[in-house]
């Protein structure tokens, strides 16, 4: 090999400071290193540069619209996407009506405070989703007829941004069998959840459920359900302005 | 059902890796954009050869393929920018600057290693852009990427040996560059 023994203590140097050197090997070198200040002057200096190039040069992250590219490109669908509400909707659909009538009578509404607690459910889930939302928009414009086409009533959708409580957007949320619509409006940073539930207006709801203030009223044939951990004062305000807020303002 | 196992066995030997692979093709290529292609280049052959993959190091499999692309991309789109170094080695060992295997005193603690210490990042980069592509694509893998020698010896495919005089060259380059350069 042309290799001095000089050029392959060099690449033994390097491979020392790598730690790719077994320890036999590694003990020669640094013996080598020791009795030759040439050696050690160049380990300095690679150690160095490579302290250097760590430091001031970490991997460049991709750009963060890449992976999307890629999964486009390939066809593979985002892993991290968890179901969006309507897909989960559909999904629970799609079980109740292939499973046995002893589920079914599991989701159906049972008489009582049920619906609160499918309401509540759908907050809740909605909080712990990555969006507790499925189309985001301050604009009624654009929410409301969101939901058309999708169920069988668009709700009713107020803006209350000028009273302090923002419209982010809505969701479907499921109770018994149906898909109901829930608007998403803020509180600084308080999620409030109103869903608007058919023919529910009978039910007499608790004032909370799990810590959770809970808020129903009626009109027009449809149960209003409020939820939040908003304190009940300012709920109690929000559910005021909802009912009292003419749409078309 | 083989064409969603294949999409399953991607989303767990590739994705994963997409950070590394845009950094070696961002230096291969020089460019962002470029490297942007050639990614989306790499991962759609790699998903085409995802049935022979063998079960090894993923992130060598897939560095191996992008290096591959961006060097057919660079000669299909920047034919100006590929230069051949077959002999880059031996022509390095004959110029190898007498200093280089002196022996002194003066060596160990010199303004040089000061200066490659205070290197910033864009004299840093500026100066493994300078560097001959085999030279470059070992030091970034090593010093930058931190792969090991296999792993580098795997993705550049070249035996061992060959990474440690590339790599040891590429350094040596580095620090005659920036240990050198105006204050």
């Amino acid at each position: 090999m042309t290799d001095t023994p000089n050029e392959r203590d060099r690449l033994l140097m390097h491979a020392y400071i790598d730690g790719e050197l077994d320890p036999a090997n590694a003990i020669a070198v640094e013996q080598r290193i020791a009795a030759d200040p040439a050696l050690a002057g160049e380990r300095t200096r690679v150690e160095a540069l490579r302290r250097a190039l760590q430091e001031r040069l970490p991997p460049e992250m991709p750009p963060p619209g890449l992976e999307a590219r890629v999964r486009r490109t390939v066809g593979v669908a985002a892993e991290r996407a968890r179901p969006t509400w309507r897909a989960l909707a559909a999904s629970i659909l799609v079980a109740v009506m292939a499973s046995s009538a002893t589920t079914w009578l599991v989701l159906q509404p049972a008489p009582g405070d049920s619906v609160a607690d499918a309401v509540m459910d759908g907050h809740l889930r909605a909080l712990m989703a990555p969006q507790p939302i499925d189309v985001a928009s301050s604009d009624r414009h654009t929410v409301k007829p969101w939901f058309q086409g999708k169920i069988p009533q668009a709700p009713r959708v107020v803006d209350l941004a000028p009273e302090g409580f923002p419209l982010v957007g809505g969701r479907i949320d499921v109770i018994g069998r149906q898909g109901v619509p829930s608007l998403v409006y803020r509180r600084r940073q308080h999620v409030i959840s109103v869903t608007a539930v058919p023919d529910s207006a009978h039910q007499e709801p608790p004032r909370s459920v799990k810590g959770y203030n809970v808020m129903r009223w009626a009109a027009d044939g449809i149960g209003y359900w409020a939820v939040s951990d908003l304190n009940a004062d300012e709920l109690a305000t929000f559910a005021r302005l909802f009912r009292e807020t003419p749409a078309d303002r | 059902m083989s064409g969603d196992d294949d999409k399953v066995r991607f989303g767990r030997v590739v994705l994963p890796h997409l950070g590394d692979a845009y950094a070696l093709a961002r230096w291969i290529t020089g460019h962002r954009a470029d490297a942007e292609d050639v990614v989306q280049e790499a991962c759609l052959r790699a998903f085409r050869a995802i049935g022979g993959f063998s079960g090894g190091n993923a992130r060598a499999w897939t560095l191996t393929i992008v290096r591959n692309t961006a060097y057919s991309w660079l000669s299909k789109n920047r034919s100006a920018v590929v230069v051949s170094v077959d002999d880059l080695e031996a022509t390095e060992r004959a110029f190898a600057k007498p200093t280089d295997i002196g022996t002194g005193e003066s060596y160990a603690a010199n303004p040089e290693t000061d200066l490659i210490a205070k290197a910033d990042a864009a004299q840093l980069e500026a100066a493994i852009a300078a560097l001959p592509a085999q030279f470059r694509e070992t030091l970034v893998l090593r010093d930058i990427q931190g792969l090991d020698y296999r792993e580098i010896a795997a993705v550049t495919e070249v035996p061992v040996g060959t990474v440690m005089s590339r790599l040891a060259r590429a350094r040596q380059r580095l620090i005659d560059t920036l240990g050198t350069r105006e204050r």
